[in-house]
């Protein structure tokens, strides 16, 4: 009998909504893409109506809707801590419990409200966070049996998980339990950096390159104490987390000889360091819990979930370290896979339901472009009711010399084209393309199309089969969630003397070719992957082949399509808005082809540089 | 977000977008809605030649025919398929739209169509829409913008069009002239009262007390208004060779006798005389029900009809359809 589970995650950060019909998943999605607001928490009544309108399915009609985290064993957690630490943890207290008796115990009546209905089973069910995160990681997978690793900040207790997935079951081994977690541990850096907790992260990665890890050891000897087998404790004096609203405390600090740095001020020699020593304490740890589990387990595959698995540094050097043979990553790795993952469960778990082979691609997750797509027809509804002009290509190869002749030519290009992605990557459904021949791309694209800071490297969006001819890398990353070296006789060699020399401007080094693809090459000579197949994403591989013949180079530069601080565009009119507010030249929505030149000014516009908060 | 679902057409100022899948959020939890090819909510793409062993019915309203409020299956016209054996029925409606447009959607897409019987569903607020030149909608950002529809003026007897095609672009209201901003359809009357006394919650104890008259164009049979909807579908009626039933639908207030019907009821009985067609006047089967049934009909916000609403209309139409329908196939079926 069909069964059709919707599985929800909603409350933290990042909120989402899946559904799975028959153990495959139709729809996935999260709350920021409809909101417009980066990192929605709120209950995502968005992406639920998305998933039902994918599915096609009435409310009533669904057999299970799940929620991602039992909010009895958060709160529990939370009760516990506040019994542990006493006074000072009111102010912790209160916020979980009114999140707790605001919101998730209401779960029902938010859903109700939201759906109209509870579905088939009146009521909505509850999984165990990293359970879900465990899920998320195994069920999409293209393997049949995996050794399964979890890690992010805090779920109900638990913090890191172990486990074994096998057919349609999956077994939790061990667990770390909160307050000890790499995920807080890592947070709490990026809170000490300067940069927003849950969302800063991927910057302080980005910044690792620059620095030396010269506060590894100081992490080691006053933050955490990593076992030989990866298993750590906190030493839970040095953060405020416990007892308070901050990530950080006076004891913290004193560690790194003063405060935190403040947000948007200049970033100086100390973060980079501070960033290299995280990274390096953070691999050690993956690493070591990696052989481990392989030990363990026994498994040739490992798969990986929860918010240190968007750690592509990390996740590079333990495919690099070939502990396990295969490596497959959630892309959806955060809370917002939470929603697949309770989805996924509740299909083979609580119903039983086998899986089901892979369709079309390697795994089941689809390529993630399990988002809304908007068609042809409704591209051309809203440009022709706004009077836009266009030029509509139906044929898809002329459609692809264009657009491939345009980026050869030096134009950024928005590319709003397919079903959205799942996961906070842009991967060719909504991405923003240029040349990364050109040694201007990531200036331009920093500077007058992204607004934001210039250190960050641009990722390359490469033909599967082009992969090795650009990196040092045995394997497919569909992704963008593994980094590897560009090939050593594409690096070029760069003054660093003056960098090295004390200078903190980081444009120094910037500036500089690295490689003959410097637009993606970071000052590391790392780049962050994504392998492009023809089946994964057939329009996309079809302009990254017509680009290699044009120019001879079979990579694009890939960048989410937003400005900084905005979710990534969804609908043919946030691209239209978002192309129109910066300085790309070609908006590509399906088969039309928007020039800039030709659209008159943007009026009315509210100003949206305040609108969006930074990271 | 929600979709946009409708695209600009010369002929209707807009239709569906054709192929949209759509589910539009709600305050009963969301729709889901289909729209055929041609850019109507219909799960059956609209084709010439009849299916074999299937009589045709067509319909033609505005959003209670189209069915804001309720996903396809839920709706009068696709229920009555399951009232009247070996019935498909084709469902041309159009949300927002006054019957001017449905006659001139009738025009552009059913011409051709072979079928047994043509439904006009008249929401009977649709006197107000034909007197309106523009349309008041929300974009995706939320902002109020202006639309343009087609109109008909009667000019000597007879009718013209105007606004055709009409302007393809949102128009600012301000840039109106004068003597247009009274003719953009806002709704209603008294826009903003109406819009007080919702918030207050005292619309149907306003309604009650005041005697309140949605739709006054009725009252006189030489009201302009009215002559303008009577020579509208006296046109569509008598160019029709087929079985036509002209159903003129309620608003809620007649449904709950908070507001009169007899006027329209009048009106339209007139007319159906004078055209010889059929009237189905669903309102007297409604009034049968509860008063607590009757409010079941339409959600506590939106006037649109529920399923519940959605299910009675179609049990009051049916055995008047089965009356016009070919004799093999006389009789409903039974729920």
């Amino acid at each position: 009998m069909s069964k059709t589970v919707l599985g929800i995650s909603a409350f933290y950060h990042d909120s989402a909504a899946a559904i799975v019909r028959d153990g495959v998943i139709i729809a996935a999605a999260q709350e920021e893409r409809f909101s417009r607001k980066k990192h929605d928490p709120r209950f995502p009544r968005h992406a639920i109506n998305y998933c039902l309108e994918e599915a096609f399915v009435e409310a009533s009609d669904l057999d299970a809707i799940v929620f991602y985290d039992n909010p009895v064993a958060s709160f529990d957690r939370v009760l516990r801590n506040a019994l542990t630490v006493g006074p000072a943890a009111r102010e912790q207290f209160d916020k979980a419990a009114s999140a707790m008796l605001g919101h998730k115990i209401w779960l029902n009546d938010h859903v109700k409200r939201a759906l109209g209905s509870l579905g088939k089973a009146g009521s909505v069910l509850v999984a165990e966070h990293h359970m879900t995160h465990a899920a998320s990681a195994f069920y999409p997978s293209p393997f049949e049996s995996a050794a399964i690793l979890t890690m992010d900040g805090v779920g109900e207790w638990a913090t890191t998980s172990l486990g074994v997935g096998r057919g349609n079951q999956i077994e939790i081994l061990s667990e770390i339990e909160y307050p000890h977690s790499l995920g807080l541990l890592y947070s709490a850096v990026t809170y000490y950096c300067g940069f927003k907790v849950n969302s800063g992260e991927y910057k302080l990665m980005g910044l690792a390159p620059y620095g030396e890890p010269k506060y590894a050891q100081l992490i080691r000897d006053h933050l955490i104490d990593v076992r030989s087998d990866g298993s750590y404790r906190l030493r839970t004096e040095h953060f405020g987390y416990l007892d308070g609203m901050v990530m950080t405390n006076d004891r913290f600090h004193s560690v790194f000889g003063g405060p935190p740095r403040a947000p948007e001020s200049a970033i100086t020699r100390k973060e980079m360091d501070l960033a290299a020593s995280i990274q390096q304490v953070t691999e050690e740890v993956v690493l070591k819990t990696a052989r481990y589990l392989r030990k363990e387990t026994g498994e040739r595959n490992l798969v990986l979930a929860g918010g240190v698995a968007l750690n592509c540094v990390a996740n590079g050097k333990l495919q690099a370290a070939k502990i396990f043979d295969n490596l497959w990553i959630q892309p959806a790795a955060g809370d917002a896979g939470g929603a697949l993952g309770a989805a996924l469960i509740t299909n083979h778990v609580y119903f039983n339901e086998p899986r089901t082979p892979p369709v079309g691609t390697r795994d089941r997750q689809q390529a993630s472009l399990l988002g809304p797509r908007f068609d042809s027809n409704q591209v051309r509804a809203y440009l022709d009711r706004q009077g836009f002009p266009y030029h509509r290509i139906t044929d898809d190869a002329q459609r692809m010399t264009a657009v491939a002749g345009a980026i050869a030519q030096g134009k950024i290009i928005g590319w709003c084209v397919g079903r959205m992605e799942f996961g906070p990557r842009a991967l060719g459904a909504r991405s923003i393309l240029g040349d990364p021949r050109n040694k201007d791309t990531q200036s331009i694209m920093n500077l007058k199309i992204k607004f934001r800071e210039s250190f960050r490297p641009f990722a390359p969006a490469v033909l599967v089969e082009r992969n090795q001819d650009f990196f040092e890398i045995d394997c497919e990353s569909p992704y963008m969630l593994l980094v590897a070296p560009v090939r050593k006789e594409r690096q070029l060699p760069m003054d660093m003397a003056r960098f090295r020399g004390g200078d903190d401007d980081m444009l120094s080094v910037i500036n500089q070719p690295r490689s003959d693809v410097p637009a993606i090459t970071h000052v590391d000579y790392s780049a962050r992957i994504q392998t492009v197949s023809p089946e994964s994403n057939p329009p996309y591989y079809a302009l990254i082949k017509e680009f290699e013949r044009q120019t001879g180079c079979g990579m694009l530069v890939n960048t989410s399509f937003n400005v900084r601080g905005e979710p990534i565009v969804c609908t043919p009119q946030d691209s239209y808005r978002c192309f129109m507010r910066t300085e790309m030249d070609l908006l590509v929505l399906e088969d039309c082809l928007v020039w800039r030149h030709e659209q008159p000014a943007l009026t009315d516009d509210e100003n949206w540089r305040k609108t969006y908060e930074l990271d | 977000m929600s979709r946009q679902c409708f695209e600009y057409h010369p002929a209707t100022a807009y239709r569906f977008i054709p192929g949209l899948k759509a589910r539009v959020p709600h305050e009963s939890g969301g729709y889901l809605l289909r729209a055929n090819g041609d850019g109507f909510r219909c799960d059956r793409e609209f084709v010439r030649e009849r299916t074999p062993g299937l009589q045709r019915v067509l319909v033609f309203g505005d959003s209670f025919t189209a069915g804001d409020g309720v996903s396809n299956g839920h709706r009068y016209s696709d229920l009555l398929e399951g009232l009247l054996p070996e019935t498909e029925v084709y469902n041309f409606g159009l949300p927002g739209s006054g019957t001017d447009q449905q006659y001139l959607a009738y025009q552009e897409f059913a011409q051709g169509i072979d079928h047994d019987v043509l439904v006009i569903a008249v929401l009977v607020e649709n006197i107000r829409r034909i007197a309106a030149r523009f349309r008041r909608y929300q974009d995706d950002q939320g902002n109020d913008v202006v639309f343009a529809k087609p109109y008909f003026t009667l000019h000597n007897g007879a009718l013209v069009l105007h606004h055709n095609p009409p302007e393809r672009r949102p128009i600012p209201e301000a840039s109106l002239p004068p003597e247009e901003r009274g003719a953009v359809d806002r709704g209603g009357r008294f826009e903003l009262l109406r819009k007080l006394i919702r918030r207050a919650g005292l619309q149907q104890v306003v309604q009650k007390l005041s005697g309140y008259q949605p739709v006054p164009d009725y009252g006189s049979p030489r009201n302009p208004h009215w002559l303008l909807m009577e020579a509208i579908l006296s046109a569509w009626v008598r160019g029709h060779s087929k079985p036509v039933v002209i159903m003129p639908l309620p608003l809620y207030q007649h449904v709950e006798g908070t507001s009169s019907a007899a006027a329209y009821q009048r009106r339209f009985a007139e007319l159906g005389t004078k055209l010889g067609c059929a009237v189905h006047d669903p309102l007297p089967d409604l009034r049968q029900y509860s008063p607590l049934d009757r409010r079941q009909f339409r959600f506590p916000i939106d006037v649109h009809p529920t399923r519940e609403g959605h299910a009675a209309i179609a049990r009051s139409l049916a055995p008047t359809l089965a009356a016009l329908l070919p004799a093999r196939h006389h009789g409903t079926r039974h729920e």
